[in-house]
């Protein structure tokens, strides 16, 4: 009976110790101000966020203290000596909802050997423009060509919640194993998306509602299978770009690989009618990253011109002279009565001032054209030069200019709008040059960004321990519909439907 | 006769902590080192989803003691005293089948032994401790369980389940027991030994090359030179080169590469491969190739230790000081790597300080002077790479590429490389191949007129190795113990099953996959 009772006495004396932590829970009554600023991860020190976007979670960097406090405008949070804060997501609600266009404070004490001090407060600016409450994307480590586990997931930015969208195998199996991307979405809706399957049980998976199906498009006339894809906004079309890819790996250069399009065309895909055709076909060009304008009546893409290389090894050629090839971006009008394209035109001229531009996105307005910048190529995302511009489509100047206050350093680039054009969601480099996360950052109808915040988290180390890189960031208003075992029959145990050619 | 029993326990559990410990210990080493745990839920995330995923954890947590070896094998000695133990309480065995009780042992030490590589290499590692921790555990619940019903002592448990009951035992029996679990451990080492001779002399210079112990890592390859696999020769070469001595004694040891049991993660055979090329790619200055491999390591295995050291030291080397401090905060989640931290952490933002750090120093001597793509080279990258360099910033570089060279037998290539040694002395292996030349090309003595005692011990090894010259396999093995070490017999009759395309380098893009 005794030993009962003794471990009884233990089990709760252990209980009881590890429901004490040493997080206080009140501002400080007597505290020092300190000139130095906070650290905190992520950065969210002067960043603009929605009003709908999920609690700011941070973690307070400082070594000399063993608790601290943070007041956001009277959300009182207290942290461990780990310094993570935990905001209460009902206070948070409440916060936003009260500080809508205005700015929230944020004071951060910190419990040192000689007491508490303050750090000068920073400042959240809330917009007035909520952002659409999904985000969907890739999770995959920065490998380069292979792949064990990986998936689509979709996140709900007003709170904490992941789902998946379709996850290959999370163990490795020989005959199973296949790598999805390139997930699309028609005009931020989720009733019409697709994604790309290669390799074990390859095809595209297109839904529709409920439903989806799987197409293979192949055909001699086409170069190859659908890459790049971009949902016409209203029409069951998806205009794709069709690619010979191929990377190679650099010896000694700031940049770690090239990823290289030796082909590449344009095509229209039919989703009602199961039709592909050739929209630019062409040897001479390198046509890639198309783009509908949101009135669905016009076709951006970028296009390089491809170097003059006769008798020679083209690929080895095209390799060694990777920094040659300058992409520009081109518009092209499409008739949806006669689903014919008329002439291009050149939009943004980078290849004449010795740069190339890649992912075209026009604004939901159809006033601004959001791409990337870089010194070369068209796959940005591995190029430390490549920044996010935006043209003003509206503006005579016609000139692009960078969103200097939202880019790094290091690789900004595949990104996506807001439905209500006040937001863009891209992928960043910045924290560490290898791994991606995603940004958010405000635009305002100025055509201005402002400083973007990580996607933030429940636990807000997670991005500093995630082994895995965000991939092609977009939004939706809703969650996907298909549910993951209608995705996995389809694509594990459905034949792809290929795809008829039209002339 | 309870002490006796108690003598016979201890000896099992003796006999298994020396060979977890002393036969093993470097085997599950560097399984622990190719393995990760923290006990952080993000980082475990990924295996935690997987089949077993818990089980592997926990396996994984338990391998973590083979951080010291000693500690690791005693863990795996209670592991299997007490297991075995719990399964001769449980199956209540009479005396004369007691034997069996020790059976589940016998069949995990025969597993490790005969999985080799396999027991770490694109496998799981956490099933090496997770697995005999099941089996424990299922038998500690069966034995509360037994325990609770029949109301049996506990002590009993680590008695005799039939004690009273049966005739007392005499000397013999513990004599024939003993000898019983002498078998029981010997066998896995004779499993081992001669199943996969390579694995054990392959993990002891992993671990020497952890510890900088480039002379251990020569002397652990002159020891095992009558074995040829990739690894060892792979890790071989590395003490040479670290030592200095990659020119006078590569070809001491045999160069004919037998199979290596081991499987890729789809199950078919993989001849461990791609075990040691980061290793080889880091040591011999190609940073950017042995971070890419490592980085397909993580995409394919998960985090593993020897992963994220070698990524967190690259990017010092790379000077790409954020993603480092994320290794390293990712490293300071698991347990007992405090000694690589304080090591390195020191370096983040000093690049004087990597290029002070002497294995950095030396491997940098090495690195590529110019741009190039490595698809550009034949695989793998560090004996295609310097096969065909031509630029260098220190004399290693001449000298991998004359060894490259002298290795893949690009004669032609390691001539136009000796050109800038006319006017000193060649280093042996060096002067060895160029005697091997000089009886088709006269320029050769001319330039080095101090190889006429070389060229003449060619042209004696030429009438030795005559009769062979049609069986170059059997002149291989015959031949070796007098030859080994001597280029011209590594020329005619070393490394002849390989399918090595030396004459041309391609220039290939990758298309298997652009993620």
């Amino acid at each position: 009976m005794n030993t009962r009772k003794y471990l009884f006495y233990f089990l709760f004396c252990i209980l009881f110790l590890s429901s004490c932590s040493d997080r206080p829970s009140a501002v400080p009554a007597t505290f020092t101000d300190v000139k130095e600023a906070v650290r905190i991860y992520p950065d969210y020190q002067g960043v603009t966020i929605p009003p709908n976007i999920a609690p700011l979670n941070f973690m307070v960097i400082d070594d000399a203290a063993d608790a601290f406090v943070a007041d956001l405008s009277g959300l009182v949070c207290g942290a461990a000596a780990d310094g993570k804060m935990d905001l209460d997501t009902t206070a948070w609600r409440q916060l936003l909802t009260q500080h809508r266009g205005q700015d929230i404070a944020v004071s951060v004490y910190a419990r040192r050997e000689q007491g508490w001090v303050r750090h000068p407060a920073f400042q959240l600016h809330v917009a007035e423009e909520p952002i659409d409450s999904f985000l969907s994307y890739r999770l995959i480590e920065p490998g380069y060509e292979l792949y064990r586990q990986l998936g689509l997931y979709q996140r709900n930015l007003t709170n904490f919640t992941q789902t998946t969208i379709y996850e290959n195998n999370r163990s490795y199996a020989n005959e199973e194993n296949h790598c999805v991307n390139c997930h699309n979405y028609q005009n931020y809706d989720t009733q019409r998306m697709l994604f790309h399957v290669r390799a074990a049980h390859g095809g595209t998976i297109i839904t529709h509602g409920t439903e989806a199906h799987k197409i293979a498009i192949k055909h001699d006339s086409i170069l190859g299978a659908g890459v790049y894809p971009s949902w016409h906004p209203t029409l069951p079309l998806v205009a794709f770009s069709t690619n010979k890819t191929g990377q190679v790996f650099h010896l000694l250069y700031p940049e770690k690989i090239e990823v290289l399009d030796t082909e590449s065309d344009l095509l229209l895909y039919d989703a009602e009618r199961n039709e592909v055709q050739n929209v630019l076909r062409s040897t001479d060009a390198l046509e890639t990253f198309p783009c509908w304008t949101p009135d669905g009546r016009r076709l951006y893409y970028c296009s390089a011109k491809m170097p003059d290389i006769e008798g020679e090894n083209l690929e080895a050629t095209l390799t060694s002279r990777f920094d040659s090839l300058l992409y520009d971006i081109y518009s092209m009008p499409f008739d949806p009565a006669t689903r014919t394209f008329g002439e291009p035109r050149l939009e943004v001229d980078a290849s004449s001032q010795g740069m190339s531009c890649s992912v075209p996105r026009v604004s939901p307005d159809g006033r601004y054209l959001l791409y990337t910048y870089g010194k070369y190529g068209q796959f940005h995302i591995w190029h430390k030069s490549a920044d996010l511009w935006v043209k003003d489509l509206k503006s005579l100047s016609g000139e692009g200019v960078p969103l200097t206050a939202a880019n790094s350093p290091d690789a900004d680039s595949y990104h996506c709008w807001s439905s209500n054009g006040r937001w863009i969601v891209f992928s960043s480099r910045r924290d560490d040059g290898n791994f991606t996360r995603p940004y958010i950052t405000y635009f305002s109808a100025q055509g201005h960004a402002r400083k973007p915040f990580m996607l933030p988290q429940r636990d807000p180390e997670y991005n500093l321990l995630l082994l895995k890189s965000y991939n092609v960031p977009e939004l939706t208003r809703s969650p996907v519909r298909v549910s993951i075992e209608e995705m996995n029959h389809v694509v594990r145990h459905t034949e792809a439907q290929v795809a008829r050619f039209k002339n | 006769m309870k002490d006796g029993k108690r003598m016979l326990t201890c000896a099992f559990f003796l006999l298994v902590w020396l060979w977890a410990a002393w036969w093993m210990g470097d085997v599950f080493r560097i399984a622990y080192e190719r393995s990760f745990f923290a006990p952080d839920s993000t980082l475990m995330h990924w295996l935690w989803q997987q089949s077993y995923g818990s089980l592997w954890i926990l396996g994984r947590a338990l391998l973590t003691l083979y951080h010291w070896p000693w500690v690791g094998g005693l863990l795996v000695a209670v592991l299997l005293t007490v297991g075995s133990w719990l399964v001769g309480y449980c199956l209540r065995l009479p005396r004369r089948w007691r034997w069996a009780q020790y059976l589940p042992a016998c069949c995990w030490l025969c597993w490790v032994s005969w999985s080799g590589f396999d027991l770490y290499y694109m496998h799981e590692p956490g099933r090496i401790l997770g697995i005999p921790f099941l089996v424990l555990v299922v038998c500690a619940v069966d034995a509360f369980v037994i325990w609770t019903f029949k109301r049996r002592r506990a002590v009993a448990v680590l008695e005799d389940p039939s004690a009273g009951k049966e005739a007392p035992v005499g000397w013999r029996y513990y004599l024939l027991s003993f000898a019983f679990f002498l078998s029981l451990i010997v066998l896995p080492c004779l499993l081992l030994h001669f199943r996969h001779p390579y694995l054990r002399p392959v993990t002891r210079m992993q671990v020497q090359l952890m510890e900088r112990d480039y002379q251990g890592m020569v002397a652990t390859g002159h020891k095992n030179a009558h074995l040829s696999y990739r690894p060892l020769a792979a890790y071989y070469a590395i003490g040479l080169a670290r030592t200095g001595h990659l020119t006078d004694q590569l070809f001491d040891i045999r160069l004919e590469y037998d199979t290596v049991y081991a499987h890729s993660y789809g199950g078919d055979p993989e001849q461990a491969l791609n075990y040691y090329l980061v290793d080889c790619d880091f040591q011999s200055g190609l940073v950017r190739p042995a971070m890419r491999r490592a980085m397909e390591e993580l995409t394919m295995d998960g985090p593993s230790l020897f992963t994220l050291k070698h990524l967190a030291r690259m990017a010092l080397i790379e000077g790409e000081w954020e993603v480092a401090r994320k290794y390293f905060h990712i490293l300071r989640k698991a347990p007992f790597e405090g000694a690589f931290l304080q090591k390195y952490e020191a370096m983040l933002e000093r690049p004087d300080l990597v290029q002070a750090d002497p294995e950095f120093a030396s491997l940098l001597k090495t690195a590529p002077v110019a741009n190039a793509f490595e698809n550009q080279f034949a695989k793998p990258c560090f004996l295609g790479y310097f096969a065909v360099a031509e630029q260098g910033r220190s004399i290693e570089t001449l000298n991998y590429s004359l060894m490259a060279n002298l290795y893949s037998k690009r004669m032609p290539d390691f001539l136009a490389r000796c050109q800038v040694l006319v006017g000193s002395t060649p280093p042996r292996t060096i002067a060895e191949g160029l005697a091997t030349q000089a009886p088709k090309n006269e320029v050769i003595l001319r330039a080095f007129p101090q190889l006429q005692m070389d060229v003449q011990r060619y042209v004696g090894f030429l009438k030795v190795a005559a009769p062979y010259m049609k069986e170059r396999e059997r002149g291989g093995r015959e031949l070796f113990d007098e030859y080994h070490g001597y280029y011209p017999y590594y020329y005619f009759f070393g490394n002849i099953r390989a399918t090595v395309k030396r004459d041309e380098a391609h220039l290939e893009t990758s298309k298997s996959g652009v993620n």
